[in-house]
This record gives C-alpha cells, sequence and structure tokens, in this order.
C-alpha cells in the first residue's frame, strides 16, 4: 500500500508540467485557431488561402516531428526552454484543429445575422467581434471540449525533448522497479481522473453557455 | 486589438534580450541523457540521477571545473540535441559508431562493452553466433547500434526477413515482450542483458563482440572546445582506477 502511495506522489510530480503544456497549449491554439478560423471564413482571398495552408499542412504533420521542429530548429534562433518549446509546438499543432472547430461555428451562424449587423452600421470587423463570435464561440463548445481532452492527452508527447510529465515519471518507475504495468497503470488512473475533471468543467460551461440557434 | 499585439511582440522581444544578455559566469555544463537505462543511467525513487554514466560524468564535471546538469530526453533526439547545441554534451551508453561521428564529435571512450542475446528462461533457441539470430524473432532498441548490426549484417544481405526485426522504445518493453513469447531473442548490451535476467526471470543465450563496433563515449559538438579536456579527465580517470572502481559499483564488465 505504502508503495502505491509513494507511487502516485513520484508521479504526480510530473501533474504541474501536464498541466501546464496543456494549458499554454489550449490558450495558444485557442488564439491560432479563432483567428485562422476567421481568416478562413471572412477573410481576402490571400488571407483565407494562408489560413487553409496552414491547417492541412499542421493536421498532415505528427505532433512529435512538430516538437522536435520547434525545440531544434526554431529554438536555434531564441533559446525556448524544453517546456515552452513543448507547449508551444503542441499549441501550434493544436490551432489547426481548433481552427475547423471554429470554422464551423462559424459557418454555422446564420447569415442573417452578418446582413443585419451591416445594416445597423458595424463594421465587417466590428460584426464580427460582436455579433458572430459571440454566437460562434457558444456553437463550438462541445467540440472543443473534445479537443480539450486530446490536447490533455498529446500533452504526454513532449517527454521526448526531456519535458518530465506524468508519463516520463511512469517510465522513470517503469525501468527502475520493471513493474510497467503498475507504473503505467497509476499515470492511466491520473491521466483518467484529469479528463474526467476536465469535461465536467467544460460540460458546465456548455451547459451554462450552450446556444440554440 | 492592436494595442495588444504591440505588448505581446514587445513583451517577447524583451524576453528574448534579457535571455540572451543573462551572465555567462562558467555555467553548468548541460549533458543530456536518457534516464530509462539501469544500471547506465536512470531515476531513483527521489528523482536523482544515478547509475555509471551519472557518477561518471559528475566526476569528469569535477576534474574539469564545471557543475553537472542533467537533462533528460528520449535516447532518438539526443544526437540532435548536441548537433544544436542544447546541451553541450550527451552522455547515454552512446557508442561512438563512424554514422554518429558524422554528426558530432566523440571523447575517448570510457567503457568497452560486449552485447548478449537474451531468451525467456524455458527457451530453446540456441546461438552460437550473433548471425545464428537471422532464424529468429528479434527485438532491438530503436536508434539503437544494435538495431542497425541487425539490419547490417542480417536483413540487408537476405539473411533475415525485415518483419522479424522488432524495434522497442526502451530495453524493458522488449524484455516485456519476450517474457510474453512474442519475439524469441532481444539483442541488448550486455550489462543490461545481465541485470533484465535477474530482475525478469530471463537468460543470456549468447555475449558476443561480434555485434560491437567502438566503446561507449560522450558525444560532443563538432568542434567542442571541451574535447581536450573532458579528454584528459577521463583519461586520467581510466588511469587512477576511479573508472574500474565504477564499473565494480555497478556491476559492469
Amino acid at each position: 500500500m505504502d508503495k502505491i502511495v509513494f507511487l502516485f506522489e513520484y508521479l504526480l510530480q510530473g501533474l504541474g508540467v501536464t498541466i501546464g503544456v496543456t494549458l499554454i497549449a489550449l490558450a495558444l491554439g485557442f488564439a491560432l485557431g479563432t483567428s485562422a478560423a476567421v481568416m478562413r471564413v471572412y477573410g481576402s482571398r490571400f488571407a483565407s488561402a494562408c489560413a487553409a495552408a496552414y491547417s492541412t499542412i499542421v493536421r498532415a504533420v505528427p505532433v512529435v516531428v512538430i516538437i522536435f521542429i520547434l525545440f531544434l530548429v526554431i529554438a536555434k534562433f531564441i533559446d525556448l526552454s524544453p517546456f515552452l518549446a513543448g507547449a508551444l509546438a503542441l499549441g501550434f499543432a493544436s490551432g489547426a484543429y481548433q481552427s475547423e472547430i471554429f470554422r464551423g461555428a462559424l459557418l454555422s451562424v446564420p447569415t442573417g445575422q452578418m446582413k443585419a449587423a451591416r445594416a445597423i452600421g458595424l463594421s465587417r470587423f466590428k460584426a464580427i467581434r460582436f455579433i458572430i463570435m459571440p454566437q460562434a464561440l457558444r456553437l463550438a463548445i462541445p467540440a472543443w471540449s473534445n479537443e480539450a481532452t486530446l490536447v490533455l492527452k498529446d500533452s504526454t508527447l513532449v517527454y521526448v525533448i526531456g519535458v518530465p510529465e506524468i508519463l516520463r515519471q511512469a517510465q522513470y518507475v517503469s525501468a527502475r522497479t520493471l513493474q510497467p504495468f503498475l507504473a503505467y497503470g497509476a499515470a492511466a488512473a491520473i491521466y483518467l481522473t484529469l479528463v474526467f475533471l476536465l469535461t465536467r468543467v467544460l460540460h458546465t460551461v456548455e451547459r451554462n453557455y450552450r446556444l440554440m440557434l | 486589438m492592436k494595442r495588444w499585439t504591440l505588448v505581446v511582440i514587445a513583451a517577447v522581444i524583451l524576453g528574448t534580450l534579457l535571455g540572451a544578455c543573462a551572465p555567462a559566469a562558467k555555467p553548468a555544463l548541460k549533458v543530456g541523457t536518457s534516464a530509462d537505462y539501469p544500471p547506465y543511467e536512470s531515476k531513483d525513487d527521489k528523482g536523482n540521477y544515478v547509475g555509471f554514466d551519472m557518477d561518471l560524468i559528475r566526476e569528469v564535471g569535477k576534474r574539469i571545473g564545471r557543475d553537472i546538469q542533467i537533462v533528460d530526453m528520449g535516447f532518438d533526439g539526443l544526437i540532435a540535441a548536441v548537433q544544436e547545441g542544447k546541451v553541450d554534451a550527451v552522455i547515454a551508453a552512446m557508442q561512438a559508431t563512424d554514422a554518429r561521428k558524422e554528426k558530432v564529435d566523440f571523447s575517448v571512450p570510457y567503457h568497452f562493452v560486449q552485447d548478449a542475446f537474451l531468451v525467456s528462461a524455458n527457451s530453446n533457441v540456441t546461438l552460437k553466433s550473433a548471425k545464428d539470430a537471422a532464424a529468429y524473432k528479434v527485438g532491438v532498441q530503436t536508434g539503437t547500434i544494435q538495431e542497425k548490426w541487425i539490419v547490417d549484417n542480417l536483413v540487408k544481405p537476405g539473411l533475415m526477413k525485415d518483419e522479424n526485426v522488432f524495434r522497442y522504445e526502451r530495453a524493458d518493453n522488449a524484455a516485456l515482450d519476450l517474457q510474453a513469447g512474442r519475439i524469441d531473442t532481444v539483442l541488448i548490451i550486455s550489462d543490461a542483458a545481465q541485470k533484465l535476467a535477474k530482475d525478469m526471470g530471463l537468460k543470456v543465450a549468447l555475449t558476443t563482440t561480434e555485434t560491437v563496433s567502438a566503446g561507449q563515449a560522450i558525444a560532443l559538438p563538432k568542434g567542442s572546445a571541451l574535447k581536450a579536456e573532458i579528454d584528459q579527465a577521463l583519461t586520467d580517470m581510466q588511469k587512477d582506477g576511479t573508472i574500474a572502481k565504477l564499473q565494480q559499483q555497478y556491476g559492469l564488465q
């Protein structure tokens, strides 16, 4: 029993890192995703093409490769810590997926909304900012919740550049004790708890802000 | 909206400048490793990096007057990390092979190894030479010299089908599959094989130097100014018996 308690304590040293990486990645992904989605739907032909290229290319490249590229290539010019490089790479990848979520949400806001906003004299930018976006964001909540859990699990990938998150801690234990089922089982239990809590929070958000169109 | 963008850009630039101007008074030597390979390198239950390589590099650090900061990452990423200067050196039971020498410089070797073929306890696999492994399903660790040997000497000449080479991220995963009977044998470094055999009830079918092409050495960026100092420290440690003592401490040959 003591051994199990100790094991969880050991793995939970990675908890802060996992949560930190996930939050940074989700925030960056949100910023990139909403911008790319607006460019895609309302931007000029050029802006739209750029956003489409970002989404297509990044979704086609494995996340591990993006992490390596950011850590080893970009970090030549800016000295990023492994933690930051991993979090930003995940955010960059998530942004592509989130842009598709928000694009879908933007497209499901009825076109009449834009016309009405323009008719009462709002500029295009203001119409998107104050009329379309608030509705689209609320429509996007269910799909975004799903993406949030995926990013949480993808945060395990940053171990390749040496960020000691929960899975890497489990690998240390497994290599040391040669009891992989115990180590990975405990890690799985922690991830299950995290995903459970995350979905509960997002579910509450969804219930309070849901929009029926 | 615009103001925010400016603030963010300013913050990033400022951060970069501050980072670049940090004082550079003999900073700790950043040494990369992959801490999942006992007895060479692993993390103990208090989170300290321990093992033969770890003690060795700390002793080297003492002798060249630099603090050692261990940076852990996956084995696959180590060569790239040292090439790109993310770490100053790598010590990870890494053999100084010709292929790796094209990418990085190596110190003088500090440890010579043998490889071993692990089999399960009740296995009837018999190996007289490493080439006999061609008839079996062989597990190896991805990106290791052992994998390369199997591919170059057995698969490429057509003695063995590539689908019979099973590649694992980590040695203990390969050993588990061996235990489960999914593969017939695992080719790894002899020291690690001995430890896995003891801990997991496996046995060693063959110990050989046939598959070994080079000693283990510390990897450094091309043209690193540290090479002379580190070589000197390693040579001294070889002479005064420090390395032999460490080998004994960790049960290495």
